[in-house]
């Protein structure tokens, strides 16, 4: 039997180790599985990325998968369970690198809500800050106001007291003077006869305080400006007269001015027996013509 | 002779055979954990990702062939195919959390620029 077998084992033997032969060599040409080229694809792709720094561990995981199948693939060729190790490997390799961006987008969205919140706190310490700020123009306002109202309330008193200062000038001139409101202002006439002697122009001492009375009321009403007109009768000549009366304008516009009436508010005219005021026929009506005529303008 | 000693082969070699394949124990254990990731991917939103739920779905796939490979008897086959339905759930429900990630940081983003753009007036 085993005369007879001996060339049949052989041959078989020979055929194995032929058919082992071939299965080497085809071995070693054989390309690997689709799988496994994706799965050194997807390996190769997660550790040049995110995955390294960020997933190491699902890193490695994939790192062991990929050597297990690539361990089959030299022991059991592109038979199972190469595809299938590989098919893990993959997936474990696009785990490593999916798990590589949550970490990467929760890193992106902490930066987010960091920046987020500081600006929240800038905003309001702008509006904090826009609130003092507003606090304190409102506190000035308020001040402002207060002021204004004290120096409307000044203003209001300062014209009360005016007012009676005024009145009562206005009475006390009425002592001293004719008054009269006319279209031209307050008109103020004091007799010649009072204020100076015949055909001088110097004052009398008497008018003097009569005058000094006039300013005082005056300064205490207040005016716009004043004029000082002189005024003669009609006796004797008109360029006498006219002269006369100018001469004595001048004397009561000084003696104001030195009491106090500024010098660019009061002027002087001499308008001799140009605008009589009586008769100049009787002594009476002369008398009146012989005046002084204080012409004031208004505050308006 | 040789048919002889083919027949014994045979006869030898199926029970051995029929004993690799029907030896392996059912993989009630790995096909148990990988539903339950199937169901943590699911729960994880997996279904809300076109790529998560892809996977979410080749899981599921394997999963309901696994069970007939048990059935028909097949354990090795379907512990493997109960490993590649493991490598799909995790992945779905890795998208998942990758996808919901992103999500949040371009909100964060959003919310940020219109933060910016409204103390900026």
């Amino acid at each position: 039997m085993s005369q007879g077998s001996t060339p049949l084992m052989s041959r078989i033997t020979t055929s194995l180790l032929a058919l082992a032969l071939v299965g080497v060599a085809a071995c070693g040409a054989t390309l690997p599985p689709p799988e496994l080229v994706d799965a050194r694809k997807a390996y190769d792709h997660a550790s040049k990325g995110l995955a390294a720094q960020l997933a190491p561990a699902q890193l490695d995981t994939a790192k062991q998968a990929l050597d297990k199948a690539e361990k089959s693939f030299e022991d059991h060729g592109v038979d199972q369970p190469t595809p299938d190790l590989a098919y893990i490997a993959e997936r474990k390799a696009e785990l490593a690198e999916a798990t590589a961006g949550k970490a990467a987008a929760e890193r992106d969205a902490e930066g987010a809500d960091k920046k987020f919140k500081n600006a929240q706190l800038e905003g309001l310490d702008k509006t904090t800050a826009e609130l003092n700020k507003e606090r304190q123009n409102s506190e000035k306002t308020k001040a402002e106001l207060e002021q204004e109202k004290k120096a409307l309330d000044q203003e209001k008193a300062a014209r009360v007291e005016a007012e009676k200062r005024a009145a009562s000038a206005m009475a006390s001139l009425q002592e001293i003077a004719k008054v009269k409101e006319e279209a031209r202002g307050m008109v103020i006439t004091l007799s010649g006869s009072v204020l100076f002697a015949t055909a001088k122009y110097e004052l009398l001492p008497i008018a003097r305080d009569k005058l000094d009375e006039v300013a005082k009321a005056l300064i205490d009403q207040g005016f716009k400006s004043i004029i000082v007109e002189g005024h003669t009768d009609s006796r004797g000549k008109a360029s006498d007269n006219d002269t006369l009366s100018l001469r004595r304008a001048d004397s009561v516009r000084s003696y104001l001015v030195s009491r106090g009436i500024p010098s660019d508010k009061i002027t002087s005219q001499g308008l001799g027996s140009s605008r009589p005021v009586a008769d100049n026929g009787t002594a009476d009506g002369r008398a009146n013509n012989r005046r002084v005529e204080i012409v004031v303008s208004p505050i308006k | 002779m040789l048919r002889k000693l083919a027949l014994r082969m045979i006869l030898v070699g199926l029970p051995v055979a029929s004993a690799a394949c029907g030896g392996a124990a059912v993989p009630q254990e790995t096909l148990t954990a990988a539903q339950a990731s199937v169901k943590g991917a699911e729960v994880g939103g997996a279904n809300e990702d076109p790529k998560a739920q892809l996977h979410l779905k080749l899981a599921n796939e394997q999963i309901d062939k696994a069970k007939k490979l048990i059935e028909d008897g097949d354990n090795e086959e379907a512990a493997r195919v109960i490993d590649r339905a493991q490598a799909d759930a995790d992945l779905a429900l890795a998208l998942a959390q990758q996808a919901k990630a992103l999500r949040d940081a371009k909100e964060a983003d959003e919310s940020l620029g219109k933060l910016k753009r409204k103390l900026s007036q």
